[in-house]
């Protein structure tokens, strides 16, 4: 990953992003949805916190060899937490790996 | 997304800090699941220890079971956990109705449970007429709840999480056994059940919350007991993490 560029690698995690919330919503729910970077989970995508759970685990998962994820989230406050984008996991994401 | 096979039903399990030698357990209450202490509560206690988090039967992610939602059933399912991981001992943290599965667990299994944290746990029967309470527990119930969760937390839910709410709480209401459960339990919380609970026990409570007193006859029955008040109602996890994380750190030395 690191020989690609900034944009290129945000794009690599936005769509690993989409895929792990069409599974974690499941496709009929997913494919009803626009999901964008600019997606916020809890409003645009009307997920729940049991359903951000099951994501984050996803992410960690993936991505969890290079940054602590938990702590990460553990910094937000409830609002921080309630108006989360796809984007902040992508550019958390591509900063820990460049 | 682990999903494990425990006493016969599938479980979703979390952990946090795999690596440390002593294990946490937190029980979330009813209606709700693992998310409750996910984000913000379980990170902070995961700075020292093992930190398990799993989602009661019905709840979250975890399989849809139709009964044994009494305290005996969810109590043993915790000590199924317990052995599944091969753990000898460990603390509990329960919030509200998974205060009760900690106390119980703590009476029953004592030799399975060091420490104990109970946040906003209701007494079982406090009004003695445990029938009537269920009777009330139908869809206005529900939109009582949804509205006073909304306000206190100002988390204000959407469509979809609506419907999976109503439909969580139909099933447990009137297509499983969880009212008479309930019943079946009202004499839980006793003076002489309270006094026999020997671990070192820590109860928060919020300073505006309808549990309030039920804190404070549980600070009176339980020997071994700290009490403490904060800012907050039914839903301080919620509204004031950074107490309870406080309170939990100070009591478990994190």
């Amino acid at each position: 990953m690191d020989s690609l560029n900034i944009q290129q690698q945000e794009e690599q995690v936005f769509e690993k992003l989409k895929q792990f919330i069409t599974e974690v919503l499941g496709e009929d729910i997913a494919d009803e949805l626009d999901i964008t970077p600019e997606s916020i989970f809890t409003k645009d995508l009307e997920m729940d916190s049991i359903e951000i759970v099951a994501l984050a685990e996803k992410v960690k998962q993936e991505y969890g060899d290079r940054m602590d994820f938990n702590e990460w989230l553990s910094g937000m406050d409830m609002e921080q937490l309630i108006n989360l984008s796809i984007g902040d996991i992508v550019n958390l994401i591509v900063n820990a790996h460049s | 997304m682990p999903i494990v096979e425990i006493n016969n039903k599938k479980v979703h399990i979390l952990e946090l800090n795999k690596e440390a030698s002593e294990t946490i357990v937190m029980i979330h209450g009813m209606f709700t699941n693992s998310s409750l202490f996910y984000f913000n509560i379980a990170p902070e206690l995961a700075k020292k220890y093992h930190v398990l988090l799993y989602d009661l039967r019905s709840h979250g992610l975890s399989e849809k079971i139709d009964q044994g939602f009494d305290l005996k059933s969810l109590s043993s399912d915790l000590i199924h956990l317990l052995n599944f991981y091969n753990l000898s001992q460990v603390d509990l943290v329960g919030y509200s109705f998974g205060g009760l599965i900690t106390l119980y667990s703590a009476i029953h299994y004592p030799e399975r449970i060091k420490k104990i944290a109970i946040i906003e746990s209701p007494i079982t029967d406090k009004d003695g007429d445990t029938e009537k309470v269920i009777e009330k527990y139908g869809n206005e119930f529900l939109e009582h709840y949804m509205q006073n969760y909304s306000v206190s937390t100002k988390i204000v839910p959407n469509k979809r999480q609506l419907e999976k709410n109503k439909k969580l709480f139909d099933y447990l209401m009137h297509e499983s056994s969880m009212p008479d459960d309930l019943i079946k339990d009202r004499y839980f919380s006793s003076k002489e059940n309270m006094n026999s609970v020997n671990q070192e026990s820590l109860l928060l409570y919020g300073m505006q919350s309808d549990c309030l007193p039920d804190g404070k006859i549980l600070k009176n029955y339980i020997p071994n007991v700290t009490f403490f008040e904060g800012e907050g109602d039914h839903n301080i996890p919620i509204q004031n993490p950074e107490w309870i994380k406080k309170k939990l750190a100070d009591f478990f030395n994190v």
